[in-house]
């Protein structure tokens, strides 16, 4: 004797065993696979004949899932392109404070007196910090809208 | 009668997405739904294998195209609803263009043989 549920039980553990993970997209397609059954239910056919079709109609397991794969790796690229530019940015930042710090903290007393923060001479590797520091945050920051922006992968 | 033949895998794919976008800019739906009505309008030549426009969809909506929403029926079946973005429009759109190029062309060369 037929068992519609067991057999949407036993369809549903071929698609974890390929692969397809739950619950989505695995909810979503089971949900489609039954609205197809009562359809053709409706149409006159009968329960097993209903699955039968219905199963064959929503595709293969393992071809499903190497497609699942490909929207999942157009999204993990982007989100990993985001990640890298802020990682950037923080080095970036890492480099600029320090060396602002040690800028501040060395013209303390200048400062105290009255000196103008701008006006007053920055070290080598204060220099060096900041450059390099505001080149890491716009890079970084730059390939943060690009992963933002990004449509294709 | 001419019978117009299946359309070729091919074509069925690079028309999935400028199909849906088109579909879901009249208005919200959910992947069976999209299915029925592409089968209905193209006289059941144009077939998806039923489970492969949801990876189509999640690419779309992964990038930005569209958006999704789960929703119960009236039916009071669960459903997810997508619906168009404003960078679908604009994809859509571009599709638009694109096909309408390649169809003016083809027009064209067949014109040409009749002459």
């Amino acid at each position: 004797m037929f068992d519609l549920e067991q057999s949407i039980a036993d369809w549903r553990k071929q698609m974890l065993a390929a692969g397809i993970q739950t619950p989505v997209p695995l909810e979503e397609l089971e949900l489609h696979l039954r609205e197809e059954i009562e359809r053709q239910m409706k149409s006159g056919l009968g329960e097993q004949k209903a699955f039968e079709i219905s199963i064959r109609q929503i595709g293969q397991p393992k071809t499903l899932h190497s497609e699942f794969k490909k929207s999942e790796r157009t999204f993990v690229k982007k989100i990993m392109i985001i990640l890298l530019g802020i990682f950037v940015v923080f080095i970036g930042t890492g480099l600029i404070l320090p060396a602002l710090g040690k800028h501040k903290q060395r013209n303390y007393a200048a400062l105290s007196a009255g000196a103008n923060f701008f006006d007053i001479k920055w070290a080598g590797d204060e220099t060096y910090g900041l450059v390099l520091g505001t080149a890491f945050v716009i890079g970084g920051a730059s390939t943060m809208i690009y992963g933002f922006k990004k449509r294709k992968a | 009668m001419y019978h117009v033949p299946m359309i070729r895998k091919e074509l069925v794919a690079a028309s999935a997405e400028p199909l849906v976008l088109s579909l879901l800019a009249r208005g919200e739906s959910y992947g069976y739904a999209i299915i029925q009505e592409v089968k209905a309008r193209s006289d059941g030549k144009l077939q998806w294998t039923d489970g492969m426009l949801y990876p189509v969809l999640h690419r779309m909506e992964h990038r930005g195209l569209i958006k999704s929403r789960w929703a119960e029926s009236e039916t009071g079946r669960k459903r997810k609803y997508y619906s168009l973005k404003k960078d679908g429009k604009t994809a859509m759109a571009r599709h638009h263009e694109q096909w309408s190029l390649v169809h003016s062309v083809l027009a064209g060369l067949k014109k040409e043989q009749y002459v």
